[in-house]
């Protein structure tokens, strides 16, 4: 159960993250998690110590594009450039561009983190 | 400077922090996490210890008879000591010294075979 | 207009102990930008972490970081025991909780004599890591190990510290601060270290806020946030406050993490007296039902930020670990414009930087 949470869509998440800026809460992270044929983005926030994180959530389809918060908040561009990289989710506008290559390098596994068997490795060694 | 005075003369008439390493060895503290070693005689081959094993460093092979160990997979959690029923894993706080070739040991599960023969 | 050079600083570099490089361009030795280029540690322990079952993970966690090890240890136990939702004994939770200010100790100890060395001050240096060992051994002594310790398991500790250990502790710990607080004391009055750190890198509170920093560096500009002060494992019954400084510099950022390796030790001493007798561990049930978790926990660097969902089986369906430096490394962007060439590895040094926490 995560507290605090506020369903989304992708056409508001730049007013909704302003607010946040407006009122100096502090950005934690983003959390991207597959959902099989969509991408679940979860990005967190937190107002003031001893009190629980705000959470705004939005499910997007894998090949659509969202916009970039890191003209709000420049410490989300490492966090973009990494969803991009492991689940390909496609981030407009973002203020550093590693083009997939901040983790990965240019023979690395391509959407590493994606759920579908191309992907998927073995436990083990 | 002044202020670090009362360390310096310190350090100037105490003796050296350090030890002559190879020379003298300081003995390990007794809950210290050295290396595991098996205890054939007791080993049934239940398997618990290569089910939690996070590293996949033992294997069992019930048909041989075998439990195979990979010293150099083995990253000294001890979860193998405590998963362990009969005891068969010796947990030992000295460490293993460094070797040039990995390691693989076989051990032959006596405590099986006995219970086999009775019956 | 002069000309522009680039320089690598980093992969390699004797104020880094791990692999990160930073792009800078510079101008008459004037840094004007700066390119991070992460990548030189990824592991994928987020995608080992799906792959394995979820008590094995703690392992895997542990060794995210080498410094931070037993607090990302806890950390992971922490998340899934929120899964649950189940409750952890209160000897355990004491326990973990002087585990985590013991590393904490090291860890800013570790950074205190880096810092030494960053200036120069190679006795300094030495200094701090002599008593630094001090507290290495006290972990393994409790904890069977220096480095990775793998004490913490979901459902309580695996070892507990007994009345003989105990006593030692106390007995070094006292020793550790009174040395560390005389060291600190040459360190935060000597004028040349203050003639390399007052004044260089500095971030506003409102900067430090909107650039999302935690940790030491975030508290350094003033802002008065600690995750402990939301009182997980025992740190609700210690009567814990955060260390502020406000100036927002290297040598405020310095101050904060001297006071609080002081602090973590009165801590330390505080949760021994108060300890608890009684269990140390129970036995959770079944896997982690379909349900998900966030939970965050104050390292050395900073707040660590631990997702978890699990889908009813003995895997975990995600695990989000972010660590203090990935949120720390932006404000390098913002800091080393318009310092001198020669402050750059200092202000690095400032956010404390942890690699391989990082990337994963």
């Amino acid at each position: 159960m995560i507290e605090n949470l506020k369903e989304i869509s992708k056409d508001t998440l730049l007013q909704e993250v302003q607010k946040f800026a407006d009122a100096k809460a502090r950005f934690v992270t983003t959390v991207c998690s597959d959902l099989g044929d969509k991408l679940e983005v979860t990005y967190y926030f937190n107002y003031s110590p001893g009190v629980d994180m705000v959470a705004l959530r939005m499910v997007v389809g894998k090949d659509e594009e969202v916009p970039s918060i890191s003209g709000i908040y420049l410490t989300a561009v490492l966090s973009e450039n990494e969803m991009f990289e492991q689940f390909g989710l496609k981030v407009k506008d973002m203020a550093i561009d590693f083009g997939g290559l901040m983790l990965l390098g240019k023979d690395s596994p391509v959407k590493p983190m994606v759920k579908d068997d191309a992907a998927a490795g073995k436990g083990g060694e | 400077m002044p202020v670090m005075l009362p360390t310096i003369i310190r350090n100037l008439f105490g003796g050296p922090a350090t030890r002559m390493y190879p020379v003298q060895v300081r003995d390990p503290f007794e809950g210290a996490r050295g290396h595991i070693e098996f205890d054939d005689d007791k080993c049934i081959l239940c398997g618990n210890c290569a089910r939690q094993c996070p590293a996949a460093a033992i294997e069992i092979n019930k048909e041989k008879n075998e439990l195979v160990f990979y010293p150099a997979r083995c990253i000294i959690c001890f979860v193998c000591a405590e998963a362990c029923k009969k005891d068969a894993v010796i947990a030992s706080n000295k460490w293993r010294t460094p070797y040039y070739t990995k390691p693989v040991e076989v051990h032959v599960a006596k405590a099986k075979k006995e219970k086999a023969k009775k019956e | 207009m002069a000309p522009r050079t680039i320089a690598p600083f980093g992969p390699q570099h004797p104020v880094l102990p791990e692999p990160i490089q930073l792009k800078i361009t510079y101008e008459n030795e004037k840094v004007v930008d700066v390119v991070p280029a992460l990548g030189y540690g990824h592991r994928g322990i987020e995608k080992a972490c799906e792959l394995n079952e979820y008590p094995k993970n703690i392992h895997l966690c542990e060794r995210i970081c080498g410094i931070c090890s037993c607090m990302h240890g806890i950390s992971y136990c922490e998340v899934v025991e929120r899964l649950w939702p189940m409750e952890v004994p209160p000897r355990a939770k004491y326990l973990r909780t002087i585990w985590s200010e013991m590393s904490r100790t090291h860890s800013h100890l570790l950074w205190l004599g880096l810092l030494a060395d960053a200036l120069g001050f190679e006795s300094m240096f030495m200094q701090f890591w002599r008593i630094r060992e001090k507290v290495l051994d006290l972990l393994e002594m409790t904890c069977g190990s220096r480095v990775t310790q793998s004490v913490s398991v979901v459902g309580g500790v695996r070892r507990d510290i007994d009345d003989e250990q105990k006593k030692i502790c106390i007995r070094t710990l006292q020793e550790v601060r009174q040395e560390a607080e005389a060291l600190i004391n040459v360190l935060a009055t000597d004028p040349t270290v203050k003639a390399r750190t007052v004044g260089k890198g500095v971030l506003t509170k409102e900067q430090a806020i909107l650039l999302g920093n935690n940790g030491p560096h975030l508290r350094a500009s003033g802002v008065k946030e600690d995750c402990r002060m939301l009182g997980m494992q025992a740190y609700g019954e210690l009567g814990f406050e955060p260390v502020v400084e406000t100036d927002g510099d290297c040598y405020a950022r310095a101050l904060v993490r001297a006071r609080e390796t002081l602090q973590a030790i009165d801590l330390q001493l505080e949760a021994f007296s108060k300890m608890p007798e009684g269990e140390i561990y129970v036995r959770p049930k079944g896997s982690p039902p379909a349900n998900e978790a966030v939970y965050r926990c104050e390292q050395a660097r900073g707040e660590v930020f631990y997702y978890a969902k699990g889908n009813g089986t003995r895997k975990l369906e995600r695990l989000r670990v972010r660590t203090p430096t990935f949120a720390n490394i932006p404000s390098l962007l913002v800091m080393l414009p318009g310092s001198e060439l020669a402050d750059v590895p200092i202000i690095v040094l400032s956010i404390d930087p942890c690699i391989s926490c990082t990337e994963r």
